[in-house]
């Protein structure tokens, strides 16, 4: 098969499964799989939407215990005996009584060869309606508030009527809202500066009987080696109430938030107990929600400056740290406000919780501490100047999206179970989890990401959610010539995601794989199933996952030495000859979305605040193979008088041109950067003369396909419109190829530069340059 | 020759009481005094006064109350200046013993030189009702008091009455305070001007100072004015307001921040409602005048619920509710509205009162973090000071000063008893000190129905200038409760309490305050502080005579500098004159035998908080034997005579009242008194106000089946109620067909004998049956009857208050007791008979007996 249509079968095959393999055939053993440098991995969305796939309405025929495979297309079923032998244990199993009737033209829908994903809605009911807790930061000014405020209360009506809702606000002090109390507004109140345990929170908001002071009127029974039992539905009665029952009461107490009353100095930052609030948040849910879907809604707008979670003093001069200062490891409050979220976040998985964090501010809030919290948890992370940005407005109500049959397309408390025939061991997740601590057969030896574990929780998960999952290969040995049954020997993997869906049952989603495992070393059948955009993807978390650990440059090397192997080991050349060098068609494009991570945002965190830092690698790890790619390497459009509509550009400097309009796509930023002449020409408002309506024409035409991208995206980007020569320029020359440095005004650029061509003012090599030194490296055999 | 009592117009002895004087012409005021009851002492129980009282041709009696001048004549002076005479009695049964109306004379007279005072105001001395003294002639040395075994006291109480409407005294508004340079001695009547009057010398050290210049001018009228008729040089008692030197701050505004219990038992017990009911009700009566009253408003269970008031104009009418749970380190939840002012925010504090019980209506919560709320709660008013005003029905039991229900029953009645009585934590003795010097005082309302500690509670009033008010086992539900608690709760809002204030006394030079009794935080060697003034209470100050006095009289001056519940700083002055002398026995004749037993009810109290109930009741003992042998061994030659036991009529009264204080619900021996009952009794024993803690020690017991045609109506002359003729408190006195009323001033107790007629007691009840009575709390009913609206209007006239020259809140319940009735409210009944032996207390006569005894070894 040539590779277009290899790409267009992984392409089905990610529509079905929701699922890209770097490498479509599996390598024999262990020796063969190590030289292949890219790790074998699968970039898989469980939850990905499939308008075809209607849930069966019954429970799963699973293998026996430990193995507990479901039954699905990779089996062999022999109809007579009604038995099923599976193929990852190799036991037999007998079929349920009511499969009764099963045979050659009638064959349950999780036996059909296409239903490799299969969803089945289980039984077992969701134990209570999905939580919205909203934590809301008063230390705003009144137009964000209110805007804040606002949005809240219309997202009530996004919500299912009978979630159910929750509110704490907080600044100084956090304040849990008892929306089932009518008498008055009323709300128990946490010092800022405390971190209260579970324990203590749902004892001082009564959820607890307090030991040694009897309730009057029933002397407390105290049966000796048992713990005080929590008031069954304390919680749920008093500070979490379904939406039908307690929007008045609490769009009432949204609605009337003031700024935080404790008077803030000029030069000083409000006191703002965002750690305490959550800590709060976590032990309210403590109490008989845990396991129970929740989401925990940080509406925060400015750093935490007081208690728990702390990471800037309250003085103004004391500005809050920078990826140099945490390098130099001059930051007071980092470590310390990091082991609290961790802490925290650790437990709020534990509970099957998600933490969302939304920010308006135009300084950091602490993200990169906080970022825990959302990582291990499933959660959002919106990064926004402001609560009045349409950004935060549009991204928050994105959040509440329906799917087909009106329930929200998110889903709670979800499992991924991963099972592997003797061939694979799993090594790893790298995504919006936290591991089960399961052992099985299918757990590798070596660690890629989260590992040790064959299953992972994700209190939070969408139909977007995706996550990088590593295997390595179980065999020392190559199996020997084509076994039993004839055929290529198929390697086989199973994953399992258990989850609570919106509509208030578990369902389990079931995705199969198996690829041939190919039978010699050698086997050219290895290379052609490389999926460049998938590997890349997959390694970009691997390095990502790095650099939350190592340092940036450690990083940066590891980058250099796996491509360079890569290109060793998959290039054409003759030894020590770079102008020799050649790569197959599906390695061409890899070397270049290396070149672009290894410049990107993810690993060059310099010119970005630690806190964009955290929100970009968060985005990253919860994205597909294809915006994740967008984000690597965006996407530059031109749009010029001679063709119509958009073609796609080099993202180099050589593509700035003054009679073009750009269009770049960086997914966090869209942009339109009109070209020096298209910029004097628009400021001289040809556009609005007739005439000149195929100027005006291609002034709209970048903003209608903007538009566009915009519409599925989230979170919503940021949306730029620039001209040559303006300070918002820089943003798409950050992007840019540097094909024509300062360094290398004169010289012959990559693909023929123009001379009108952008400089690019950076240190930062060229492609050119980077594939020189790539090839020079590859061909020397060194590494 | 007849010597002036200088202050008449101030006296407001009643004159129900037979005036039954001692005898002595000198010092008696002529006119205006009623005859005796024609019925007084037709009944057996006035045996004792059958020997009779010879050379009585004075009475005492009504001068009238308040301060209407009747111009007095003043007297001419004598060359040589008399004290009272010494006129022993024989005080044993066989002479002429106590009676019950000796406590209704004035003091002996205080009979100084005739110039002594600048001005020839009948009210330059300071009247009994403001300062008495225990010795109103005193010693010149201080071995001379050393032989007397007296004290030497001034039972001082500034206040009269709980608004300055039904009592006014002087105010110098013109900020115009001449003090002396040295001693800081406010100007009085007992200066000396000299030099022209440019100068005056003062009484206290000595020293001449100038006169301020502004002293002759009338600032508003801007004209000279006449310096005689300024107020200070002409009454005793009078008040100046201050000028900018004598406030730290600008003046507070009145503050009360209400710290209501919303447990279990104060929700079910109608606490919560009630308390919010009559705030809300008495709300006009809360003094305001300036508009800059505050209020703030906590409820305690085993959480802070704070309240967050809007302001009327803000638009919102509704509070909101912030309740803390962390009782570590108790915080403010908002730093607004939580103090509201009362004239801003009226509605909406009325919306919050009308609506708190239902906040509260279905709790189960037992629990009650009290100490935490008064830390949170001082926490919120600090920056002001005021009052903390504490509801509560159960014991705090969780949170700071949390405190165990310790009582043991079976420690009651031994030595191990008085422990209970001490504080069971220091955080009420370190907590209150520290209110104390943020100006934050505390009132302690107590209802619980099981025990609450109210020896513990009752320090936070009393290092802050508060009161401890107990109600026990207090329901709602009965309306005789209800009524009790609401009415006294309203009568306290409206109470016109001052606010940071400091008492000091100044002493004429040799003279020095030497000890402090009362509910106030001593803060330095002589200075009181008060972060908020009561009207209720009075203090005790003891006199150490440093060097000997060679002056024919001494002055003592208590200034109490405060704020007004108006946000007016001012001094309140009563300078007090009294003779000195050479003489035991002018010593004796002069002993005011109430004063002194304030005094030693003080100590008794401290005794017994310090060492316990023995100690206390054995010193009692100890000192009145002293005191007796002292009597005969310096005054009588040693020689008593006939068997009896001689004393100066004018103390005839103090073994028996001593004996009252012995038997007292706080000192007696006893194993039945719950600790609480004991301990509220303790704290009356150290703050009442003279005649009250007088009437505590020894009730009255009138007899009404027979009270005289007079009795129960106004008086023609004065226009108020005329009283039945006291009797002694011995069961002797009652007869089996009788009713009674015995009052304590704390509770008054209606006797029905057990053979009363049918006709009484359908006249008072509207029953015939008197088994059909309900037996205890009960009020009288308002029948048609002319005797039921008698022993009403006498019931009435018995717990005025003003009539007795003090303030109070308190409105005693009513207790139905009959004879043959519940014999646990009878026993509770008798124990005020405090002449009759009871439990393991001797009886007046054994008392006498015994003390005769041991004086004649
Ligand atoms: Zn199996
Ligand atoms: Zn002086």
């Amino acid at each position: 098969m040539d590779y277009d249509s290899l790409k267009e079968q992984w392409s089905d095959i990610e529509d079905r499964d929701g699922l890209r393999l770097s490498w479509n055939t599996f390598p024999a053993s262990r020796m063969e799989a190590s030289r292949l440098v890219v790790p074998l991995g699968a970039l898989y969305t469980p939850l990905k939407e499939k308008t075809d796939l209607q849930p069966l309405p019954y429970e799963p025929v699973t293998c026996k215990t430990p193995c507990r495979a479901v039954l699905n297309p990779f089996c062999q079923v022999d109809m007579r005996a009604r038995i099923w032998i599976c193929p990852f244990c190799l036991q037999r199993n007998g079929l349920p009584p009511h499969y009764k009737d099963i045979s050659e033209n009638q064959i349950p829908p999780e036996l059909h060869p296409g239903s490799t994903t299969i969803e089945y809605r289980l039984s077992r009911p969701a134990p209570t309606p999905p939580i919205f807790l909203f934590i809301v930061d008063t230390c705003q000014e009144s137009d964000s508030l209110s805007a804040l405020k606002d949005s809240i209360i219309t997202s009530l009506d996004l919500l299912p009527p009978h979630a159910l809702v929750g509110l704490i606000t907080y600044g100084t002090m956090a304040q849990v809202h008892e929306l089932g109390y009518t008498a008055c507004a009323k709300s128990y109140v946490f010092r800022g500066n405390k971190d209260y345990t579970g324990k203590q929170v749902q004892e001082m908001l009564g959820l607890l009987s307090v030991p040694g002071a009897p309730r009057a009127g029933q002397p407390q029974q105290t049966q000796p080696g048992r713990p005080v039992q929590p008031m069954i539905a304390g919680a749920g009665q008093r500070f979490l109430l379904p939406v039908s029952q307690c929007e008045a009461q609490l769009t009432t107490a949204l609605e009337s938030l003031q700024k935080d009353p404790w008077p803030v100095a000029n030069d000083r930052r409000s006191i703002r107990c965002t750690g305490a609030a959550l800590a709060v948040a976590t032990g309210l849910l403590e109490t008989n929600f845990t396991n129970a879907g929740a989401r925990i809604m940080l509406f925060t707008g400015g750093p935490c400056t007081e208690g728990p979670g702390m990471v800037v003093g309250p003085e103004l001069k004391e500005q809050i740290r920078s990826h140099h200062d945490i390098d130099r490891d001059s930051v007071k409050y980092y470590k310390k406000a990091l082991k609290f979220y961790d802490a925290l976040s650790k437990r709020v998985a534990g509970n099957g919780h998600i933490v969302d964090i939304f920010a308006g501010c135009l300084d950091q809030v602490g993200l990169l501490e906080m970022k825990g919290l959302p990582n291990s948890t499933g959660g959002h992370m919106i990064l926004t100047d402001s609560f009045t940005a349409s950004m935060y407005k549009q991204s928050f109500a994105k959040i509440f999206d329906q799917d087909a049959e009106g329930n929200l397309a998110m889903g709670f408390n979800a499992s991924l179970e991963v099972l592997t025939s003797k061939e694979l061991k799993v090594t790893g997740l790298i995504g919006h989890a936290v591991s089960l601590n399961k052992k099985s057969t299918s757990v590798g030896e070596t660690e890629c990401g989260i590992g040790g574990t064959c299953s992972w929780k994700m209190p939070g998960i969408d139909p977007q959610a995706s996550y990088g999952i590593y295997f390595e290969v179980a065999s020392q040995t190559a199996p020997s010539a084509s076994s039993v049954g004839g055929g290529p020997q198929k390697g086989l993997i199973q994953f399992l995601t258990y989850y609570q869906h919106s509509s208030g049952q578990y369902h389990l989603r079931v995705t199969t794989v198996g690829r041939n495992i190919c039978s010699a070393s050698g086997d050219p059948a290895l290379a052609q199933s490389f999926d460049q955009e998938a590997a890349a993807v997959l390694m970009s978390r691997i390095a990502v996952f790095k650099a939350e650990v190592d340092d940036g440059p450690d990083v940066l090397r590891w980058v250099d030495r796996m491509l360079i192997r890569l290109c060793a080991r998959f290039a054409e050349y003759r030894k020590d000859d770079p102008s020799s060098f050649r790569l197959e068609k599906n390695f061409t494009l890899y070397p270049q979305f290396m070149f672009h991570l290894r410049r990107s945002q993810f690993l060059q965190v310099f010119n970005n605040s630690p806190d964009e830092t955290a929100f970009y690698r968060h985005v990253l790890n919860h994205e597909d193979v294809g915006n994740s790619l967008v984000m690597i390497q965006p996407t530059l459009d031109s749009y010029t008088f001679d063709q119509e509509g958009a073609i796609p550009v080099l993202l180099d400097s050589s593509s700035i041109q003054p009679q073009t309009i750009l269009l770049l796509d960086s997914f966090f930023h869209i942009l339109i950067f009109h070209g020096e002449t298209m910029a004097e020409w628009r400021k001289a408002g040809y556009q609005e003369m007739e005439g000149y309506e195929n100027f005006k024409e291609i002034l709209e035409a970048p903003k209608e396909d903007a538009r566009e991208l915009i519409q599925d995206r989230f979170p919503l980007p940021r949306f730029i419109v620039c001209d040559a020569g303006g300070s918002q320029a820089r943003f798409l020359l950050a992007k840019l190829n540097p094909s024509t440095t300062h360094t290398s005004a004169a010289g012959s650029g990559y693909g023929g530069v123009a001379q009108t061509a952008q400089t690019i003012f950076t240190d930062d090599v060229s492609l050119q340059t980077f594939m020189d030194h790539l090839m020079k490296l590859a061909v020397s055999g060194t590494s | 020759a007849q010597m002036g009592y200088q202050q008449p117009a101030y006296s407001d002895q009643t004159a129900q009481t037979p005036g039954q004087a001692y005898g002595q012409p000198q010092y008696g005021v002529q006119g205006g005094y009623q005859a005796p009851e024609t019925s007084y002492p037709t009944q057996g129980a006035a045996s004792m006064l059958q020997s009779g009282v010879s050379g009585i041709t004075q009475q005492f009696g009504n001068m009238g109350f308040g301060s209407q001048a009747q111009a007095q004549p003043v007297q001419p002076p004598v060359a040589q200046q008399r004290l009272n005479p010494l006129q022993p009695v024989d005080i044993s049964a066989q002479g002429q013993p106590f009676h019950v109306s000796d406590l209704d004379l004035p003091p002996p007279p205080i009979i100084i030189p005739p110039n002594a005072s600048a001005t020839p105001s009948p009210y330059a001395n300071c009247p009994p009702k403001y300062v008495r003294s225990t010795l109103n002639a005193m010693p010149t040395t201080n071995s001379l008091l050393k032989k007397s075994k007296l004290p030497f006291a001034l039972v001082i109480q500034p206040y009269a009455t709980l608004h300055d409407a039904e009592d006014d005294v002087p105010v110098q508004t013109d900020q115009v305070i001449a003090r002396c340079r040295r001693c800081r001695t406010y100007i009085n009547p007992f200066v000396t001007f000299l030099d022209h009057s440019h100068r005056w010398r003062c009484n206290m050290c000595n020293l001449t100072n100038d006169v301020p210049q502004a002293f002759d001018w009338d600032n508003v009228k801007q004209q000279s004015a006449d310096r005689w008729q300024r107020p200070e040089l002409n009454y005793a008692v009078m008040e100046f307001v201050a000028p900018q030197e004598y406030m730290v701050r600008a003046p507070q505004p009145l503050l009360y921040l209400f710290l209501f219990d919303v447990s279990y038992a104060s929700v079910t017990s109608g606490l919560l409602a009630t308390a919010a009911r009559c705030i809300l009700e008495s709300l006009d009566r809360i003094p305001n005048a300036d508009r800059r009253t505050r209020l703030g408003f906590m409820a305690v269970d085993s959480s802070l619920h704070y309240f967050s008031i809007p302001r009327d104009e803000s638009g919102v009418r509704e509070a909101s509710m912030l309740v803390v749970s962390d009782l570590d380190e108790p915080f403010l939840p908002t730093p607004d509205d939580l103090l509201v002012n009362l004239a801003e925010c009226r509605t909406n504090i009325e919306n919050f009162l009308a609506k708190l019980h239902s906040m509260f209506q279905n709790t189960q919560n037992g629990s009650s973090c009290m100490g935490s709320a008064l830390r949170a709660g001082h926490k919120l008013i600090s920056h002001v000071g005021g009052k903390m005003t504490v509801l509560s029905a159960t014991l705090p039991n969780v949170g700071y000063g949390k405190l165990e229900p310790r009582e043991d029953k079976k420690l009651l009645g031994t030595s191990k008893e008085s422990s209970l009585l001490q504080t069971a934590s220091g955080f009420y003795k370190s907590f209150a000190v520290e209110c104390s010097k943020t100006q934050v005082s505390i009132d302690m309302f107590l209802f619980s129905a099981n025990y609450q500690d109210v020896a513990s509670l009752s320090n936070l009033p009393r290092y802050t200038g508060g009161q401890t008010y107990f109600y026990p086992a207090w329901n709602a539900a009965r309306s005789e409760d209800a009524i009790k608690f609401a009415t006294e709760f309203s009568d306290y809002l409206s109470s016109e309490i001052a606010l940071e204030a400091v008492l000091r006394v100044r002493t004429t030079t040799g003279l020095r305050p030497s000890a402090f009794y009362g509910n106030f935080f001593n803060r330095s060697s002589d200075l009181c502080a008060f972060p908020a003034f009561p009207r209720d209470q009075a203090y005790v100050v003891e006199i150490a005579i440093d060097e000997n006095i060679n002056k024919q009289y001494v002055c003592l001056q208590a200034g109490v500098l405060h704020t007004t519940c108006n946000g007016e700083r001012r001094i309140r002055v009563m300078t007090l004159s009294i003779p000195t002398t050479q003489s035991l026995a002018d010593v004796y004749s002069s002993a005011d035998q109430q004063a002194i037993t304030v005094y030693f009810s003080h100590k008794a109290v401290e005794r017994a908080l310090s060492s316990g109930l023995d100690a206390a009741r054995d010193a009692l003992q100890a000192k009145i034997i002293e005191l007796l042998q002292t009597y005969k061994k310096e005054l009588a030659g040693g020689n008593m005579g006939g068997g009896g036991l001689q004393f100066p009529i004018n103390m005839r009264g103090l073994p028996i009242l001593f004996l009252g204080l012995i038997k007292n619900l706080g000192l007696r021996k006893s194993a039945q008194i719950p600790t609480d009952l004991r301990s509220a009794a303790l704290c009356l024993l150290s703050t009442l106000p003279l005649p009250l803690l007088i009437q505590y020690v020894y009730p009255r017991l009138y007899s009404l089946h027979d009270m005289p045609d007079t009795a129960g109506l106004p008086d023609p002359s004065t226009g108020s109620i005329a009283l039945p003729p006291a009797l002694n408190l011995n069961s002797g006195n009652l007869v089996p067909f009788g009713l009674y009323l015995i009052d304590d001033g704390q509770t008054q107790f209606l006797w029905l004998g057990r053979d009363a007629v049918p006709a009484l007691v359908a006249d008072v009840f509207g029953v015939e049956d008197k088994n059909a009575l309900k037996q205890g709390k009960m009020s009288v009913p308002v029948l048609e009857s002319e005797f039921n609206e008698r022993v009403r209007a006498v019931m009435e006239k018995s717990r005025d208050h003003r009539a007795k020259g003090c303030g109070s809140i308190i409105v005693p319940p009513v207790y139905l007791v009959r004879e043959d009735g519940e014999p646990s409210l009878r026993l509770w009944a008798m124990t005020l008979l405090v002449e009759d032996r009871a439990d393991q207390g001797v009886s007046a006569a054994q008392w006498i007996g015994m003390l005769r005894e041991k004086v004649s070894l």
